[in-house]
């Protein structure tokens, strides 16, 4: 590699300007519609509606106090994470104990019950959206934040299972095996020793079912039709979809609002993010 | 005696309860719909027939097929086309950035990254709906600027079945290859380097030396991501339904996949004997899909 640098001629010069030049285009096109919802989340109204560009013509927070006190942006905001929570906490506990069973146990089923998920987990959850609305208009489950918490954790449980399983196999055996050794039983070598080894796993797992919900928007604007029980999407939503002409910049805000913590939060865990999803389908 | 059967009966049952609570949800939220699902497709359900519906038979799978009735087969063909159209080109120039970004001397490299990763963090109806005002409105769209810009008139490419077709693919693109880039970009970390030396004492150009060192030596590494990125373009409903179908915003392209294809078809339509027996061939169609992908296969790479 040394070498390489050494002998930069002029012709690595020329192509090294052009790869940079490339990428800077590359990066500007892939922003693009971001700087332009900023610059529009900033501006005036009639800035959205002219042949404006990238900057304001008059710098404003208005629409950011709007969208979040003219707005009932807290109660979708409250909504949300409500929804997100009570997910994580109903498809994590039965999950991790799945995770733990697939890793573990060697058992009669096990590929194939490992199989039959893969596939259920292929199956488009909107496929299904019109049954399950149909039971729950019947069982009188729509708009109720239950009904979506459990319909969001039967998918999720799928995928978290998957996501942590590989974990779970990379907790050496032979420390549960000294475990049982010295006299703890099952319960004790799942809750003292696995679990404890396993809690980086299930909190990147409980982070992606977090943004899961967080980004959900087709269910639960079908499932959740009372304005008072919206969620930050089903809001967002609605803004983009009533006279969009007018709020434009005001749904510019809001986006950009619901975007920042998932942003931070994928930036913080970048590389947990990649990780996890090879980790399921990659074995090293 | 008995104690020891018993502890035997209860280590077979140990992981099974262990699974329980998992499987229980999966089997009411996940297996029963598709199951009921499966039902519906034999009924005459409709908004009219909420509750008095009856079995038809496979009157709804007759009319899936029958051109002049319904737009199935349409909308699946256009689903395969989108789905290799998509592949091929999120495959393709997702290698070819991640080389780029791995080339020699490359400074920068770090800082790009970052930035083309963006679009992944995004939730993704957010940035759909951002594109839908903000990119392709045929008023203050940066698209519309900039034809006005170029002198020409006001152009709407959602209103049209290949514009639509086209506008999302971009989208599409956009959306989805950060994570291509990622993994690709990940697996190029991996390839042996003294390959590419003897390549270049035997003087391979730029593109053999790709093709016949990176590319095979990267395949085996990034084919399962590439196989779930296939399933997921086949299921990609979002970007059609919000740019050109949700209520009140129709722009009557017509472009239709066939996942949105039986969510309007029950949502919009109401009519859901035909929807279900929608779904139900998807379902079919993606077994079939689970099928080719060789059991064999998946079991060595994920098992």
């Amino acid at each position: 590699m040394k070498k390489w640098h050494h002998r930069h001629r002029p012709l690595d010069w020329i192509r090294l300007i052009l790869l940079n030049l490339f990428f800077l285009v590359l990066c500007f096109i892939v922003v693009v519609p971001i700087l332009y919802a900023v610059n529009i989340s900033f501006s005036g109204a009639a800035d959205s509606l002219s042949t404006a560009t990238f900057f304001p013509s008059q710098f404003t927070f208005e629409n950011y106090r709007k969208i979040l006190f003219d707005y009932p942006f807290f109660t979708w905001l409250g909504n949300t994470v409500l929804l997100a929570l009570g997910t994580t906490l109903f498809t994590l506990i039965p999950a991790v104990f799945g995770a733990y069973a697939f890793a573990s146990k060697r058992f009669h089923g096990r590929k194939f019950m490992l199989y039959v998920l893969l596939v259920l987990n292929a199956f488009p959850a909107v496929l299904t959206m019109f049954a399950l609305f149909r039971l729950f208009k019947d069982w009188h489950l729509l708009n109720s934040f239950w009904g979506l918490i459990v319909i969001y954790s039967g998918s999720l449980t799928i995928f978290s299972i998957w996501n942590m399983k590989g974990y779970f196999e990379s907790i050496p055996s032979p420390i549960q095996e000294a475990a049982k050794i010295d006299g703890a039983n099952e319960a004790q070598v799942l809750f003292q020793i696995v679990l404890p080894l396993a809690r980086p796993a299930i909190i990147v797992t409980s982070i992606l079912v977090l943004i899961s919900v967080w980004n959900e928007y087709i269910f639960a604007t079908t499932f959740l039709t009372g304005e008072g029980s919206y969620t930050l999407a089903a809001g967002l939503y609605t803004l983009q979809h009533n006279d969009y002409t007018r709020l434009w910049p005001l749904f510019a805000a809001g986006s950009i609002l619901i975007s920042l913590p998932i942003l931070i939060i994928f930036y913080a865990m970048q590389r947990y993010m990649v990780s996890g999803l090879t980790a399921g389908g990659v074995k090293e | 005696m008995k104690s020891k059967s018993q502890t035997k009966i209860l280590k077979k049952a140990l992981p099974w309860l262990y699974l329980l609570p998992a499987l229980v949800l999966v089997a009411v939220v996940v297996v029963f719909p598709i199951g009921y699902t499966g039902y519906i497709s034999f009924t005459n359900m409709s908004l009219y027939h909420w509750k008095d519906y009856g079995v038809v038979g496979f009157r709804n799978y007759a009319r899936a097929f029958s051109r002049a009735d319904s737009e199935f087969l349409k909308s699946f063909f256009v689903t395969l086309l989108w789905t290799v159209v998509n592949m091929v080109l999120q495959v393709s120039l997702s290698f070819l950035i991640a080389l780029g970004l791995n080339a020699p001397g490359l400074r920068l490299a770090k800082v790009y990254k970052t930035i083309l990763m963006i679009p992944w963090a995004l939730p993704g109806y957010v940035s759909i709906l951002l594109w839908r005002v903000g990119v392709f409105n045929g008023e203050f769209g940066l698209l519309a600027k900039l034809a006005m810009l170029f002198g020409f008139g006001k152009t709407n490419f959602l209103m049209t079945y290949w514009g639509a077709f086209f506008s999302c693919l971009i989208l599409n693109l956009w959306m989805a290859m950060p994570f291509m880039i990622t993994m690709i970009d990940g697996a190029l970390q991996s390839v042996d380097r003294s390959l590419y030396e003897s390549a270049k004492i035997e003087g391979a150009g730029f593109f053999r030396t790709h093709i016949a060192i990176t590319w095979p030596s990267i395949w085996p590494i990034i084919a399962p991501a590439v196989a779930l990125t296939t399933f997921v373009q086949f299921k990609q409903f979002d970007i059609v339904y919000l740019l050109t179908l949700q209520p009140g915003g129709n722009t009557g392209a017509g472009l239709q996949t066939v996942i949105t294809l039986a969510y309007t078809t029950a949502f919009a339509s109401s009519n859901y004997g035909l929807s279900s027996a929608i779904s139900t061939l998807i379902f079919l169609i993606i077994l079939a899909l689970f099928a080719l992908l060789s059991r064999r296969a998946f079991k060595e790479a994920v098992l």
